[in-house]
This record gives structure tokens, C-alpha cells and sequence, in this order.
């Protein structure tokens, strides 16, 4: 379980987060949506103790993780997973080797165990094939599934995905929904970070929209296609003009919608 | 004349920070040393000082010569007019062990590798690489900073000593050739005035100069921010935050061995 309690984050004197409350049951997949700049992926920063909140607390399995050292937050760490951008891989590693490498790197699996657990993901996110190909020769969705069968080589408990579809092409972001969707089947939590709303549908089991540094909605796929909230429809519709850009973009909108140049 | 003061507050503020985190992450990485001994750290070791030696081979043994050179074509020329153009020898050999070649070494090695580091660890900083070892528990300080500080600490003085050998050979061509001076008089003449301590301090110096080199570079690599403008930008501080040490360095360092 993962509680993230009245959590704040001042980012460049701007509150990002401000006074985020979330719980994501064990075994759940919960999707993260909001515009850009809204503190999705700081809030996922948080669970894995990447940045240390200025205020609120953030329990992972039971651990309170807020403000620990890299060394406190060892526990934790070994037991998620992390799917970044853009996948993070080493780019002096083949694929194989760094999926490998958090294996190898401690020196307390056995080389013939990790060689079978690496062939093991390889082939659950369908990169057998390119095993031995460095990240600079295989395309981006590819390098998104490497960075997911690294984050699958330690057996985690907890997923986190930080945009795991984006700039894919529909059959590549098929592949990772797919991925994901066995993740949720064999009882993994997942956290997902996404714009990709099909991608949203498909995969979440709760979906929560982040705006202003809060969550603004949470509820089940059905619930949050069916809200009757003006933000939740404004996101999903794709609406210039609405809740979620009140105040400056909105003064952008009216000269856009008026023909004028924005000044 | 208020945003002045407050610009000069601003820098100086900045740079003690970064300094903190360079002597931090110094201390760091040397408490961390015994990781060194692992078979990965090793290997990853001896990789990269085979790398920064053939990356930087020929553009020291080019620059040392020529190096050598226009010291004996300089000394010579001054020395000749005196009538004690044997004298070059030694001039050329105490220049290039004790000074020349500790410090030009140190310059080349800050354009090539020093930068090279800070813009390697930077692009992996960008690209969220170090927070990707962070969550897989992997000290980004023993996985990338050890390996390239014990190198560049290996390597510098070897490279210290080739940059000598070569700039006194040419020197010795240029002292035979323009001066008429032979190789066994000059070479006798460089030998006999050359001490342990000009080795010695040259050593020194040059150890110094290479765990400058990784440190400011693997600082700036850590601490760069933004894409691909940050990581250009970390590389151009590094060189000059290095260069500016080193002749900082070197100048206190001649200056305790002299005293």
C-alpha cells in the first residue's frame, strides 16, 4: 500500500504539490492524470524517495519513507519498480546487460540466476530478440520495455510508470498496455503517469486527476468517464477553455479564439 | 547598483555551494574506495584508464614536443647570444618534470577528459540515468565517480612523465639542429641538474591535477540542470573551474617545494 498523506512540494517558490492526499490499495493500478506541470511525476518522485517532501508524508508498504537517507531508503527502493520517460538505460550496456544490473551490481544472485531472469523479462516484454543491442540501436518504444524488464528483474512489489507511452506509435503503446495489464494480473500495484487517456482506460483500475498540486477527482474508469465534474470532462474532451486553465492561458485562449495574436 | 550587489551575492553564494559539493563529494568518493576492490569497479577501472590514455596519447606527445621545442628555441636563442647554449639541457629538463609538463598535461587532460567526464555525467543526469541508479540502490558516487577519480589520478602522472620524455626529445633535436649542441652534452647536462625533488614535485603535482580533473568534472556532471544547453554548460565550467585551480595549485605547490 502506498499513502501519500497532505504531501507538499515548493518547486521554484511555487507550491507543486499542495496538500496532496492519495492511498493506492495493494494489488491496484491507479492512473495519474493532469496537465503538464502539475506535479504527476514529482508525486511519483516522492514514493521512491527521488525528492523529499517540504511538508505531509509518504508511506510505502508500511514505511514511512519522508526525508531518509539513500541508505534508509534501501528497503523500499529494492521493492519497486521504475519505468522512467524515456527508459534511463546505460547507454555504454547492452540491453541485456542492463537489465542485469541490478542484479549484478550486488553480487548476491548467482551469475546463472540472473542470466535466467534476464531471459526471463527479455521475453515477457518481447526483447529476446535485441538482447544484445545497445539502447542507441533499438527504437524508443523498445528502450521503454528494456527500462521495464530492468524494473521487473528485482521481482518488485510496486510499478511505477512514468509516461510509458508517450511519443509510441498505437501498436508499440498496445505492447506496453499489454505489459501492464499482465503486471496488474500477476498483483503488482502500479502507479502510471499518463496523457494518453485510451491508455488510461485500458490499464486503470482508479483513475485520479491531479490540478493544482491536489487530487481534483479519483474514482473507478466508469466513474471518471461518467464525472460530473467540469475539470474531469474539460481533460477528457481536450477543452481549451474550462476549470483546468483559469487565470493566464485563459487570457492566451480568448486572443487565440478571437483571431488575435497573444501579446 | 542594488541588483549589482545582488548579482555578486548571487555568484559567490553559488560557488561556495559547488565547492562544498565538490570537497563532499571528494571526501565521499575517497571513503568509498575500498569498493574499488570489487572484480566490476576494477575492470571498470583499467577500461577507463586504457581509454583516457589512447584518447589523450597523441595530442599530449604533439603538444610536449612542440613544447619542448619552443623552450629550446627560446632558451637558446637567449642562452647563445651569452655564449652558453649547452646550458639548454638543463633549463629544457627542470621546466618540463617540474612545471611545464605537470601543468600542460593537466590542460590537456581538463580539455579532453575533464570535460568529457562532466558532460558524460551530466547527459545521465538529463536523461534521469543517476535517478535510475538511485532507485536501484547503485551509489551513482562508487558506479561512476570512483571508477573515473582513481583513473584520472592513475593516468596523470604517466601521462606527466611520457609529456616530459617527449618535450625534452624535442628539445634535445631542436638544441643539436639550431645550436649545434649534441645529444650526449645535452642530455649530460640535463641529468646532472635535474634532482629527485624536480621528479618528485612533478609527481606531486600532477597527482593533484588529475583528482581536480574528476572532481570538478564529476561535479559539474552531478549538479547540471536542463538538457542539452545544462550539459554543454557543465562541460565549459568544468574547464574553467580546473584551469583556474590548477594554476592556483601548481603556483602554492612550487612555491612550498622552493620554500
Amino acid at each position: 500500500m502506498i499513502i501519500l498523506e497532505n504531501l507538499t512540494k515548493i518547486l521554484g517558490g511555487k507550491a507543486i504539490l499542495n496538500g496532496l492526499d492519495l492511498q493506492i490499495e495493494t494489488g491496484e493500478t491507479l492512473v495519474l492524470l493532469g496537465r503538464s506541470g502539475t506535479g504527476k511525476s514529482v508525486t511519483l518522485r516522492h514514493i521512491v524517495g527521488l525528492m523529499t517532501p517540504d511538508g505531509g508524508r509518504v508511506e510505502v508498504l508500511g514505511k514511512e519513507i519522508s526525508g531518509h537517507s539513500e541508505e534508509e531508503l534501501k528497503y523500499v527502493r529494492s521493492k519497486v519498480g521504475y519505468l522512467f520517460q524515456d527508459g534511463a538505460l546505460l547507454n555504454w550496456l547492452t540491453v541485456e546487460e542492463n537489465v542485469a544490473l541490478p542484479l549484478k551490481e550486488f553480487g548476491k544472485t548467482p551469475t546463472s540466476e540472473i542470466n535466467d531472469r534476464v531471459q526471463e523479462v527479455l521475453k515477457e516484454v518481447e526483447l529476446d530478440f535485441h538482447a544484445d543491442k545497445f539502447p542507441s540501436e533499438i527504437s524508443g518504444g523498445m528502450r521503454k520495455r528494456a527500462g521495464l524488464a530492468r524494473a521487473l528483474i528485482s521481482r518488485p512489489e510496486i510499478v511505477l510508470h512514468d509516461e510509458p507511452t508517450s511519443g509510441l506509435d498505437p501498436i508499440s503503446s498496445s505492447i506496453i498496455n499489454r505489459l501492464v495489464n499482465r503486471l496488474k494480473s500477476s498483483g503488482i500495484t502500479q502507479v502510471l503517469v499518463t496523457h494518453d487517456m485510451h491508455s488510461a482506460f485500458e490499464v486503470a483500475d482508479r483513475i485520479a486527476l491531479l490540478h493544482e498540486g491536489k487530487i481534483r477527482s479519483l474514482g473507478t474508469v466508469e466513474e471518471i468517464r461518467n464525472s460530473a465534474d467540469e475539470a474531469v470532462q474539460q481533460f477528457l474532451d481536450g477543452k481549451i477553455k474550462g476549470p483546468l486553465t483559469q487565470g493566464a492561458i485563459d487570457g492566451v485562449c480568448d486572443s487565440e479564439e478571437n483571431g488575435n495574436e497573444a501579446t | 547598483m542594488t541588483g549589482w550587489i545582488q548579482a555578486l551575492g548571487g555568484f559567490l553564494g553559488r560557488s561556495a555551494e559547488t565547492t562544498g559539493y565538490g570537497l563532499v563529494l571528494l571526501a565521499r568518493t575517497i571513503l568509498s574506495l575500498p569498493h574499488l576492490f570489487s572484480r566490476r569497479r576494477l575492470r571498470d577501472c583499467l577500461d577507463l584508464c586504457f581509454t583516457y590514455c589512447l584518447g589523450s596519447f597523441t595530442v599530449t606527445a604533439v603538444v610536449a614536443l612542440f613544447t619542448g621545442m619552443i623552450l629550446a628555441l627560446n632558451g637558446g636563442d637567449s642562452l647563445a647570444s651569452l655564449g652558453q647554449e649547452n646550458l639548454i639541457g638543463r633549463i629544457v629538463a627542470i621546466s618540463m618534470i617540474r612545471e611545464m609538463g605537470p601543468f600542460m598535461t593537466a590542460l590537456i587532460l581538463t580539455a579532453s577528459l575533464g570535460s568529457g567526464i562532466a558532460a558524460e555525467i551530466g547527459t545521465m543526469r538529463v536523461s534521469e540515468e543517476i535517478d535510475a541508479l538511485r532507485i536501484m540502490s547503485i551509489s551513482p558516487i562508487r558506479f561512476l565517480v570512483l571508477p573515473r577519480l582513481v583513473a584520472l589520478t592513475l593516468i596523470t602522472p604517466v601521462m606527466t612523465i611520457f609529456a616530459g620524455f617527449i618535450g625534452i626529445l624535442g628539445a634535445s633535436i631542436v638544441a643539436a639542429n639550431n645550436f649545434g649542441v649534441t645529444w650526449i652534452a645535452f642530455s649530460n647536462d640535463a641529468l646532472e641538474n635535474l634532482s629527485t625533488g624536480d621528479v618528485y614535485i612533478g609527481l606531486i603535482k600532477s597527482v593533484v591535477f588529475g583528482i581536480t580533473i574528476a572532481t570538478v568534472g564529476a561535479t559539474q556532471g552531478l549538479l547540471t540542470k536542463g538538457g542539452a544547453t545544462g550539459v554543454g554548460e557543465a562541460a565549459r565550467r568544468a574547464v574553467v573551474i580546473t584551469f583556474l585551480l590548477v594554476i592556483i595549485q601548481g603556483y602554492y605547490l612550487s612555491w612550498v617545494y622552493l620554500s
